[in-house]
């Protein structure tokens, strides 16, 4: 229950200036100061961003539209850009990283979530979400951005969810008035699974500019509708000389390498686990020491930090102490002592006991 | 005194893996039942503070005084042992969440949590009982083991004691300073520097909201701004007794072990867990004692699972004690009288260098 509306909580964050100088400084505990404001009004806290549903759509038959609005502390976020979304389950508190549809002026904010087969946090957001609940997000981070010199158009190629990131920055350039050709292609296994399909046709009528077409891979094509997965015939004749391409890893891959030109990728998933033969060189990123380096996954990340020169917080180097605690951004690790696999984003690990499992990025 | 079977390095590693799938399987059932206890510990401690803080502006009238100032004891007690401890040993990291998160929770108490991790879960815990590693031992001032070098300043160990128990949270703060090893010269001011700037920081910051903020705040609200500086100081002061009383129970009862250097090489997990189980003993009590000593009267099961939720060290208990009887290892466990009344001794009677040298 909220004492005060949001958009008070919202204009009141600048206000918090004082407070948030004295929880810096450790003056004031940050989780006491929030338990005062979530008081006033659920979905307001000092720092963290929180956001409450304003609205849910299904845009496909395993795909739901978000419409949040968050409290006075998101940063200057721009559509196609992703963001974590968090929500405690079992005492945990879950993140998965999904992608901004839109960004309005007044807090607003759409994302798009997927259904996966066992995905514990999207499985429940899409089943018992509710218009009114609070959930916290991440700050929205990305680089992929509507290219600049487009003169002879854009191609925009999307797989299932890729869909959310292109849709976003697709929606803004439309808005801002871009005028060159622009064609979309998604593909997805089934025709139900076309997500956003009458706002995009809508667009088209709107946009003579703009050129959609699905491309279906588990059921028998129509005429205008492309059949199978990705290859290079698609894109002959279509008029564009810069690519922007979105989905999984084998979907952005098999793009890149069958065209040339100017592209930019975002791919939602890693590249398949190499079979678990001995020792495996894999891609280790520090993201605090903005280090990446090639590692294996024999010992221990703390080592491997050290190998390559930095000097992580450490203590007993056995998994007692917790001196070297850091959280795993993404990737997976096995924990030497319980032979246990962590992969949960966010997660806090103890480095001298994780031996990553596959490409792994530690905020160190 | 101990009658522990030597176990072979084989027997060793069996009792090492026991202990390793007590702890997988704990890990695994973790969830939200966890969660809600630590927070409702967390809203019980708020709750104390809160009260015990209104009482005080009562002024001196002795029941809202008394009241008033044990529930703010109560209420630090709680969040130092039950909350502050556990959540700093990252018991509660697996739940992500950054309100406790072990590596950056700050207890309401003189000694920074950075201190703390370094000095308690590093080294304590890494070192448990090791004589010359292990700086909880006596704490520099106090000679609790015949094993442990006589000086001459051992002779007054029972005052020491006293101004130590009445000081503890200072005691604790300024051991990961190292003054001993910087007047010995050993640890260079540079070194130093940063460390004291830290520990300043934070005695600031304490005194600041116990001795000058609440009373001024009584002051302002027309109380009594004395009686609120006294109720602060005395739970400060309970609190200060209650964990050295508890702490000093952990390590240095009738049964508990010390070690030598020359145990930690080549030291197997089987062996670490062997060693902390020796030097660690138990406090019997209902569940209410149990949480007001942050479940450190499982020192046994805290010191086997330092990363576990301490709630659950009651029902791990069980399993312990039975697998240490299986192995032939004593398991120290005691009333708190008894247990303390032992530490007591140690301290009256080591306080002579003859006294219980070892034949």
């Amino acid at each position: 229950m909220a004492l005060i509306p949001l958009a008070w909580a919202r204009a009141a964050s600048g206000l918090l200036r004082p407070m948030r100088a004295l929880v810096a400084q450790a003056w004031l505990r940050e989780a006491d100061v929030d338990l005062l404001l979530q008081v006033l009004h659920p979905a307001w806290r000092l720092n963290r961003v929180l956001a409450q549903v304003e609205g849910r759509e299904w845009v496909a038959e395993d795909m739901l539209a978000l419409t949040l609005r968050c409290n006075g502390n998101a940063g200057a976020w721009q559509p196609g850009q992703h963001l974590q979304l968090l929500l405690e389950q079992a005492g945990v508190r879950l993140s998965r990283s999904y992608s901004l549809t839109a960004v309005h002026g007044d807090g607003r904010i759409e994302l798009a979530i997927k259904r996966q087969p066992g995905g514990r946090l999207s499985n429940y957001l899409l089943d018992h979400l509710a218009v009114g609940q609070v959930l916290e997000l991440g700050q929205a981070s990305g680089s992929l951005q509507w290219p600049r010199t487009a003169g002879a158009g854009v191609l925009l190629l999307a797989a299932g969810s890729g869909i959310t990131p292109l849709l976003g920055l697709l929606r803004q350039a439309l808005a801002e008035g871009f005028s060159a050709p622009v064609t979309l292609l998604h593909y997805v296994r089934s025709r139900s699974q076309r997500a956003f399909n009458r706002e995009l046709q809508g667009l088209q009528l709107l946009y003579p500019n703009l050129r959609v077409r699905w491309a279906i891979s588990a059921e028998p094509a129509t005429l205008d509708e492309l059949s199978g997965r990705f290859q290079a015939s698609h894109l002959t004749g279509l008029p564009g000389s810069s690519v922007l391409v979105c989905g999984p890893y084998g979907f952005v891959a098999s793009v890149r390498q069958q065209w040339a030109g100017e592209l930019q990728s975002e791919a939602f998933s890693l590249p398949p686990a190499a079979p678990a033969a001995g020792l495996q060189p894999l891609q280790l990123q520090f993201a605090r020491s903005q280090l990446r380096v090639t590692g294996d996954n024999a010992s221990s990340l703390l080592v491997q930090a050290e190998q390559h020169g930095l000097r992580p917080a450490h203590g007993c180097r056995q998994g007692i102490c917790s001196s070297c605690t850091c959280t795993l951004v993404s990737g997976a690790v096995r924990d030497l002592r319980s032979g246990g696999l962590f992969s949960e984003p966010g997660q806090p690990i103890r480095i001298c006991v994780s031996v990553p499992q596959g490409d792994v990025v530690v905020d160190l | 005194m101990r009658q522990d079977r030597e176990l072979s390095t084989a027997e060793q590693a069996a009792f090492g893996a026991e202990l390793d799938a007590l702890r997988a399987a704990t890990l695994a059932d973790l969830g939200a039942a966890d969660a809600r206890y630590i927070r409702r510990i967390r809203s019980l401690i708020r709750g104390c503070a809160l009260a015990g803080r209104l009482l005080l502006l009562a002024g001196w009238f002795p029941p809202t005084w008394l009241l008033g100032t044990l529930l703010l004891g109560l209420a630090k007690i709680l969040e130092n042992m039950e909350l502050g401890h556990n959540v700093m040993h990252g018991q509660y990291d697996w739940m992500n969440d950054p309100e406790l998160a072990g590596r950056s929770y700050e207890w309401d108490i003189a000694g920074p949590g950075d201190f703390w991790r370094h000095t308690h879960n590093h080294i304590h815990h890494t070192y448990t009982n090791v004589l010359g590693m292990d700086d909880d031992i006596g704490y520099g001032v106090v000679r609790l083991f015949p094993e442990q070098r006589w000086k001459p300043y051992y002779r007054w160990q029972p005052l020491w004691v006293t101004i130590q128990a009445l000081l503890f949270q200072y005691s604790v703060a300024v051991q990961h300073l190292q003054l001993d090893q910087y007047f010995k010269g050993r640890l260079s001011r540079d070194e130093l520097r940063p460390r004291l700037k830290q520990f300043n920081g934070k005695i600031a910051r304490q005194w600041a909201k116990d001795y000058l903020f609440f009373p001024l705040l009584a002051l302002v609200l027309g109380a009594n701004a004395l009686a609120v500086l006294a109720g602060n100081a005395v739970a400060n002061l309970i609190r200060n007794l209650w964990t050295f009383a508890i702490i000093f129970c952990g390590h240095f009862t009738e049964q508990a072990a010390v070690f030598n250097r020359s145990e930690l090489e080549g030291e197997s997990r089987g062996h670490w867990y062997l060693r902390q189980m020796r030097g660690s003993s138990n406090l019997e009590g209902g569940r209410l004692f149990h949480i007001l000593t942050g479940n450190l009267s499982h020192q046994i099961e805290h010191h086997l699972f330092p990363d576990l939720p301490a709630r659950r060290y009651a029902e791990l208990a069980v399993a312990v004690r039975e697998i240490a009887q299986r192995y032939g290892q004593t398991y120290n466990s005691g009333r708190f009288a008894a247990q303390f009344g032992s530490v007591l001794k140690r301290i009256w009677v080591y306080r002579l260098p003859n006294a219980g040298q070892p034949a």
